[in-house]
This record gives structure tokens, sequence and C-alpha cells, in this order.
């Protein structure tokens, strides 16, 4: 306790010194008066008197010295001194700090946004009570391919909640746009079924109102709406009164009984929800199909808070012993007897899930660690050059620790003082940094999100991404600091003192360790060039790519026919009639309307059995299937190759037709006719549908993939094409800009009816979405590269710079004795060179290897793909030569006289 | 001059604490020249090392200190025993005698027989 006192008193003491030091002198003073005295009367003399007090103190200085030891905290005092006088240094010099800092914060920056994607999306545990306790709940096929889903059927679920027995609250969940609007374009709200126990279950309390509980999820139930807090702040203005007014979904309305407390943003990763719904209430949406009945409509989650006293091989092994109930409980009586049985074999499985569910976490895991790495490197390259502007400095600085040492610093003390100026620096740099990295990650952000998929995530500062800023800056501070702290030191005491060189005589004027890290700049600016460099070229392959259709100005217009309640059997009219109003609308050059467009990241696609010798097996037999309207391949641009198009005359009584494309016709006839041939589909249970013929073959066009080749495609008129139960996609080229005739389009489609739900897009920028993954890359990589080039650039410059400086007496006396400036030139670019070909060299080593790990990533190229590596080598050697050959210039150019007299 | 021993540095604070506790109030030049004379001049003090273990003892609470007058109308620094100190110098005294006496038991003459 008494210690306790003692040390917050000690850290007391570093405050108000002046007037302690000021006490402390009187009372020394008047104790050596006091002592004067008492010798006088002893009989010394007044001098023998003094300097007996004196000795007998023990020296006043030494005195205060203790004194002021046992007052404050010395090694706390002496880091502030040392704190003082670094900065005080890096004022003195505000060209070097300004640069040193604006580096450090570019790849502080950098690397503290990619960790806090990293942690937003891998990380960064649920804003709920003790996420360590949730688990997710999966399912495996034990044959062949090991793959695991997280997706379940409404039955599956209602089995497992039933029979689980392992969590104290259980809970299913899954995604649902609903539109706010009551017809014309569609204003959307991200929503989410979730089963009653949800909110309870994982401890989210309510911010007004109340909360979903398990009454409010039985069957037949009405329905009631949660907000979320973001959703209640946006869209009602944080008003109490929403709290029990409605709310309409898809032109339905509910009540809304309550919002969820502030900070949660629903359990999956990447996205946030609006608004949810009990699953009961699916009954509304779905009309005559419920899903809660349906065993092979596949749309929820399964988590839940395990029970204290179970461990996780607990759960794994209830999870299995229940497993055989559950699917043979539930198994669809629609699929193959062969697909049936493997229902029956499936198992489940647990996942851990206190981080949220994330379906594409093996994706971005491996994306992340990539930009991670490339991030990592251009600090690194910074690194380099700050430790390279260090060492430059330092030798002007050689005086300095001359005077210090001789005064009597520990060598420790001076290496201890620059590492603290160095870890200013990279303080300050990491600070300027932090701010970086917040935009740059909401830039990103934006870059990954497409039109229809916002991408969301919690960025907000946690003391994971702090600790790794202030990690880093510590690193990076000791990392380039190093060095020249440790060469700096090494001083000769006799030598600097004589001489007036500020230049420490004894560096070879080669300036090695300079050369190196230069060197080692270089080699990693390559890496990075050329992994820049192939995903540009990816993406630019991928851009490029012939479609097999014109993008160009088409509108895409997908109509929702269950909010306007049209009774089935109208649909097809009813689109009918839209496509002929559409087509009348000044502007519109043509009109189609499919089930699918293109690159929209949905597909159809059955098996097909041909009446052909050698059909193709049965995994090749599958077949990408649409429905469009006879003006379908007009509207796209696609040419039709042999037979006819769609027509009037095909309509829903006449034989069925179909159009094939050029893969599925050199498939499944190969050197035949296909014209007049017929196929059946496969649909429940391998029932053959009836025949189709064939009426015409078209060009290959792009279905759900930029990257995909060579797969087969059939076309139907829509009205013979298996009901799909899904809108309609309007497929619009217009003849100019398709935002133009936007509203008309809208008007027309009010005309024929009203409550509509549409949606918007174009179909160059479906296309382009496609290639978000893509595109991010490339310019992330790109942005890294250029970045790595400009600093390894710079890092040159001032090495050449500095090199010549140290030799500018050579070279006087070179150029006095009669030497050409060509040949001054050559000789200082024999260095640059020789520097570049190391760094060359090595940098397309470490490429060579470490390259591979892209292959999967690339499209159309070889990882070692020589034209890029070329390229790199290229830029980079050209770029390298001009940052060196500058200096070089300016050596052969001075005036020897000014050379000679350097000193 | 006689062969002056070196201060043990810990029990400088238990004769401070001691001289305070018989003289009362006094200042740091007194009772460095206390200490001195009640050792029979066989310690040597460094005076100065008398101020860091007064600050020590000031920061524990054991002694509280005011400026104050000297008998020459001096000013200086007069340090007194709190209620603390006077307890932990019973303390110490204490485990001092009990020290002393243990070895004091081991290094008795042999008893005779």
């Amino acid at each position: 306790m008494r210690k306790l006192r003692a040390w917050f008193l000690r850290l007391g003491g570093l405050f108000g010194k002046e007037r302690k030091e000021h006490e402390l002198a009187e009372e020394l003073e008047s104790h050596i008066q006091m002592h004067i005295e008492d010798n006088l009367r002893r009989g010394m003399t007044p001098l023998e008197a003094r300097r007996d007090a004196l000795i007998k103190l023990g020296g006043v200085d030494s005195t205060k010295e203790g004194y002021r030891d046992r007052r404050g905290v010395p090694w706390l005092e002496t880091l502030f001194q040392d704190v003082r006088y670094g900065l005080r240094m890096l004022r003195k010099n505000p060209g070097f700090t300004a640069v040193a800092v604006l580096t450090l914060a570019l790849g502080i920056g950098a690397n503290t946004a990619i960790f806090s994607l990293l942690d937003a999306v891998l990380l960064r545990l649920l804003p709920v009570e003790k996420p360590e306790q949730l688990a997710q709940v999966t399912r495996r096929s034990p044959r062949g391919d090991d793959s695991i889903s997280t997706i379940f059927t409404n039955p599956l679920w209602e089995q497992v909640r039933d029979q689980q027995q392992v969590f104290s609250g259980v809970f299913a969940f899954g995604d649902q746009r609903f539109d706010l609007a009551r017809g014309g374009e569609g204003h959307y709200a991200k929503g989410v079924w979730v089963s009653g126990d949800f909110f309870r279950t994982l401890g989210i309390r309510s911010a007004a109102g109340r909360l979903m509980t398990v009454s409010d999820d039985q069957r037949g139930c009405s329905g009631v709406a949660v907000l979320s807090y973001s959703f209640w702040q946006d869209h009602f203005g944080g008003a109490p009164s929403a709290v029990g007014s409605t709310i309409s979904l898809d032109n339905h309305t509910y009540p809304i009984i309550g919002v969820a407390a502030p900070g949660f943003y629903g359990v999956e990763v990447g996205t946030k929800f609006d608004v949810a719904l009990p699953i009961c209430a699916t009954a509304i949406f779905d009309g005559a199909r419920p899903r809660l009945d349906h065993r092979s409509w596949w749309w929820l989650n399964i988590a839940g808070r395990l029970k204290p006293d179970i461990s996780r091989a607990q759960l794994r092994a209830r999870l299995e012993l229940i497993s055989p109930r559950v699917f043979a409980a539930t198994v669809p009586p629609n699929w193959l007897i062969d697909d049936q049985k493997d229902y029956r074999n499936w198992s489940l499985g647990t996942a851990p899930a206190s981080t949220g569910i994330f379906g594409g976490r093996q994706q971005a895991e491996g994306l992340l660690r990539i930009l991670l790495a490339a991030v990592g490197m251009v600090l690194l390259i910074a690194c380099a050059n700050i430790a390279s502007l260090m060492l430059a400095r330092a030798a002007t600085r050689h005086r300095e620790m001359a005077v210090r040492r001789a005064v009597g610093a520990s060598r420790l003390r001076l290496i201890r003082q620059l590492l603290i100026e160095s870890v200013l620096l990279s303080t300050s740099g990491a600070l300027l940094g932090t701010l970086l990295a917040r935009w740059g990650t909401m830039l990103l952000l934006q870059l990954i999100s497409t039109a229809h998929e916002q991408l969301f995530l919690d960025l907000s500062l946690d003391w994971r991404i702090l600790g790794f800023t202030a990690a880093i800056a510590v690193i990076t501070g000791l990392l380039f600091g190093v060095l020249p702290a440790f060469r700096s030191t090494r001083v000769s005491l006799t030598d600097a003192m004589k001489g007036s060189l500020a230049v420490d005589p004894e560096r070879p004027a080669r300036f090695r360790p300079g050369r190196w890290i230069v060197a080692s700049q270089v080699a990693l600016s390559l890496v990075l060039l050329v992994g820049g460099g192939l995903f540009l070229r990816s993406f630019i392959k991928l851009a490029t790519l012939d479609l097999g259709f014109d993008r160009a100005n088409v509108l895409i217009m997908h109509g929702e026919p269950r909010t306007a309640s049209i009774q089935p059997d109208q649909w097809l009219a009813t689109w009918d009639e839209i496509e002929r109003r559409l087509g009348s609308v000044p502007g519109v050059l043509s009109v189609s309307h499919c089930v699918v467009t293109p690159l929209s990241g949905s597909q159809w696609d059955q098996p097909v059995h041909a009446d052909a010798p050698n059909p193709p097996a049965r995994m090749a037999a599958d077949v990408y299937l649409n429905g469009i309207t006879p003006r379908y391949f007009k509207t796209l641009g696609i040419t039709l190759l042999a037979g006819r198009g769609f027509s009037a005359q095909d309509t829903t009584t006449s034989p069925k037709v179909a159009i094939i494309n050029q893969t599925m016709a050199r498939k499944f006839y190969p050197h035949l006719n296909p014209l007049g041939r017929v196929f059946r589909l496969e649909g429940d249970q391998g029932k053959l549908g009836d025949p189709i013929q064939i009426v015409g073959i078209v060009r290959n066009s792009k279905y759900a993939s930029l990257r995909e080749e060579d797969y087969s495609c059939a076309y139907f008129p829509i009205c013979q094409a298996p009901g799909f139960g899904g809108g309609p996609n309007f497929l619009i080229r217009t003849s100019v800009r398709p935002s133009a005739v936007l509203s008309l389009i809208q008007s027309t489609v009010a005309g024929v009816n009203k409550s509509i739900s549409l949606q918007f897009d174009t179909l160059a920028r479906q296309v382009d979405d496609s290639l978000v993954q893509e595109r991010v890359l490339a310019t992330l990589s790109g942005f890294f590269a250029a970045l790595a080039l400009l600093l390894a650039m710079v890092g040159l410059y001032g090495a050449i710079s500095y090199m010549v400086t140290l030799r500018q007496t050579e070279l006087g006396v070179r150029m006095a004795l009669g030497a050409a400036p060509g040949s001054i030139l050559r000789l200082v670019l024999r260095d640059v060179v020789a520097i570049l070909v190391a760094g060359v060299v090595a940098g397309t080593g470490i490429a060579l290897l470490s390259v591979q790990l892209l292959q999967t990533m690339l499209f159309g190229l070889a990882a070692r793909d020589t034209l890029t590596m070329a390229l790199a080598i290229g830029v980079l050697s050209l770029v390298a030569f001009i940052a060196g050959y500058l200096p070089a210039r300016r050596a052969a150019k001075v005036d020897p006289m000014v050379a000679l007299r350097y000193e | 001059m006689g062969d002056k021993a070196d201060v043990w540095q810990g029990t400088l604070a238990l004769m401070i604490l001691r001289t305070l506790d018989t003289l009362g109030p006094l200042h740091g030049y007194g009772i460095a020249r206390r200490i001195e004379q009640t050792s029979d001049n066989l310690l040597s003090v460094n005076y100065g090392t008398i101020y860091p273990a007064l600050l020590k003892l000031e920061q524990e609470g054991y002694v509280a200190s005011e400026w104050g007058h000297s008998d020459n109308n001096r000013k200086a620094k007069y340090y007194k025993l709190t209620r603390a100190g006077r307890k932990q110098l019973a303390k110490e005294m204490w485990e001092w005698g009990q020290a002393t006496a243990i070895v004091a038991r081991f290094l008795s003459p042999k008893e005779s027989v």
C-alpha cells in the first residue's frame, strides 16, 4: 500500500518541476549555511568551513541528482526528453519529415484499409450476446464431392428444430427482397424471414416496441414486421409513431411491432437487413404453392446457441445421430429414386458462427490474403525508401553524434533516441494513414458493390484494427530505423572531433547498404508490376470478349406479377400487350421479353434427350434454356445461322419448337443437320417431356458467365416454355441512351396495369457487374504496382544522388585530370545498371516462384506469361534508368573546381 | 581521523525515524549531524544521501515536511514523524531486536560444562 502511494507521488513528481527545484535548492542552501556556521563556531576559517561543508554534503549536484531520481520516474523522464529532442530534429528538416510521413501514411494506410476489410469480413465477432456460443448447422452429401451446403428447406428446419436438444435456442433465417412501392419502379428493402426465436436466441434488445417471439411464428399467422434500427432512422426518421403503423411489402401490409437495437445488422456478413418477417408469413407471399411444405425449395440457414454444458463434439455427435431420421422424414417425392436414396444418406454437420454467416468465406479469404501480401510489399518498399533517406541524413549528423558520445552518452542511449525518432515518424504516418484508410475502404466497398447487391460491412474502428495499426507503426519505425541508428552511432571520436568534415570519412563512398536497399526495392516493385500486369490483362481480355450479342443501349425491365395480383392465365396476354405497346414508344428500336437475361446470375438448365446416335453422357447433356419472344435475337443482335426464327405461328397450341445454338448442334448432332430433328427435356423423376422440334440455329452467345465456353443453349417460344413463376424480363433496345426513354416506358406499362412492380437496369451494366471481382483486382493491383514503382523510382533517384555527392571529390579529380563528361556519366551509370540488374534478376526469380498462386484468378493467361513478364521488366527498367540517369547527368556537368573544393 | 564505516543504506531510513522520534521535528542537516553523533563518529554519513532517503519516507507517508525557522532564524525545511511513521518505527525496531537476538544466540560463547 505504501509502495503504491509512493509510486503515485513519483508520477506526480513529473509535474511542477520548477517549483520543486527551487525548494530543493533552498533546502540545500540552508543546509550548507548551517553547516558552515557550525564549522565557524568550531574555529575553521570561512574558506575551510565552506569547503568542509561541501565535501561532507557529497557534492551539491550529485545530491540533487539523487533527489531527482527519487522524486520522479527517471526512465520515463528520459523517454520524454528523447521524444522532445526527436520532434525538434524532425522539425528542423521539414522536407525530409514531410516526404517520410506522407510515404508512411500511404503505406500504412493501405495496410490498415485491407486489414479493416479482413477484420470486418472474417474476424469481427457478431454484435450479439456471447457470439462464441453460436454454431451453424450444415449438411453434407457423403458421396464424392464433399461439398458442404448451408441451405435447408422448411420441412428440414422444422425437423432439426424439434429434434436437436443441444441448443438453448435455435433459429432459421432466409433472405428476401421486398418492394416498398406499390407499382411502377421498385424501391427495394432488404428483408429477412426469421423464425420466432431469432431475436431471443441472439440476445437482441428492442429500441422501440417489442421484438418477434415464438408466438408470432405459428402457421396461419397474418405476419408482423420488425425494423432494423438504421432502416427505422432512414425511412421513418426514427419517429416513435412508426411502431404501431404499417409497412407495405410487395403490396401486402404488415403491422410494425418494434425496432431492433442499434448496431445489429443481421447474422449474415456483407449485408444488413431492413425489415424482418416471421417465416409463417411466407404463406401470404407464396400463394398457391407455399414454400413451408415444399421439400425441395432451399432457402433457410439454420444456427443456434449451444447449451452451456454442451461441447462442439457433443453437438456434432447429436446432429449425426438425428440425421437419418431428419432426412428420411423430408424426402422430396418428385426426385429420381436414385437421388432420393442419396438424400437419405445426407448428414448434418456444424460450422462456427461467431463471426457471422458468410457463404463466400473461402473465396474472400483468398482474395484478401493476396491483397494483404501486395500491400505489405508496398509498405516494405516505402520502409526501404525511408531507411535509405535516413542513412543519407545520418551522415550529416555525424558531428552531433560524436559530440554526444564524447560528453558521456552511451551508444545504447543514442540508438534509443534515434529509434524513438523513427517511431515518431512512423506514428505520424500511421495517424495520417488511418484517415486515408477510412476513405480507402469506403471507396473499395463502392468498387465491389454492384447495382443489385450493395455490400455492407460494419467498418467501425475496433480494438483489433487500432492494435494492428499501432503494431505496424512501431514495427515499421524500428524496421527502417535500426540500420541507420546503428551505423550512425558507430563513430570514431577522435576523427570526428579533428576534422571539419561533416561526413564520416571512414564510410566507404560506395554506400553499400543503400545499394542493397534500392536493389531490393526494384525487385519487389517488379513482383508487384508482374502481378498487376497479369490481373490487368486478364480483366481486359474478359472485358473485350466477344459476347455474341450487342450490349449497347439495351434497357432491361423486370416485371413482378405477384404484386399486381394478375391471374396466372392472364400473364402471357399482359406481357404480350406490354411488349406490343412498348414497341411503338418513340426512341425504342426493338422490344422482346424472355425468362433469363444474359449474365444476370440466374440460369435455367435441364438435361436433354436427343434423337441422334451417340448422345452425350448424362452430365454433358445438360443444356441452358430460355423462353423468348420472336424479336429476342433481333433485340440482342444475335445472328440466326440456319432455319427460321419464332413467329406468330408458334402459339401455346402449335407443335413445340426450339432454336438451338452452334455448340448444341455440334455436341448433340455432330456431322448431321439438326433442323427438323426432335429432342425431349428430362423433368421430375426422369420423365421425358413432349417432343420438341428444332427449327433454327443461332450463333453462340454468353449466358451465365463470361468465363464459360462451350456450352449448349436452346431457346423456346415463351408461350410454350414451361411455367416459370417469376416475372418476365423485357429487353428494350433504344436508339438513344436508355435513361432518356425511361419515364415514357414506365407510363406505357402503367397504361396496361399500374400496379406491376418494375425494376430497371441496362444490359451494359449487368455485364459489367458480372466482372466486379476481376475489375477490383485489376484496379487495386494496378494501383499498388504504380505506387510501388513510384516509391522505387524516388528511392533510386535519392540513392544515386547521394552516391554522387559522396564521390564528388573523386569525380572532381577525374575531371580535372581531363576525363570527358561522357566518361563520368558512364562511370555513374555503371552503378545504376548494376543495381538495376541485381534488382530485376532477383525480382524475376521471386515473381516466377510466387505467381503460380494467382493462376485460378486469371483468365486467358498463364501465370508465367512471358509477354506480361517482359512488359513489366521493360517498364521497370525504363523508369528506373531514367531515375538513375538524372543525377548521373548532373554529376557529369559539375564544374571540377566546385567538386574539388567540397570538403 | 578514525576509521569510519560506510552507512548501510537500508538502515538509514530506520535511523532517521529514530532520530525524529527522539528529538522531535528537525531539519535535514540536524538529522544528519545527529546520526553522526549518535554513532559516536563511527559512521560516516554522506550528508547528501539523507535527502533522497527523506523524500522516500515522505512519499511513503512516514514523515511530513514543512518550512520553518531554525534557532538562528534561518529558513529551513523541518521533518516530523507521522503516526504511521511511529508505527513503522516500532515495527522495525522490534524486527531488528528479533534479528539480533537470534544471531546473538548463535554467536554466544559456549556454555561452560
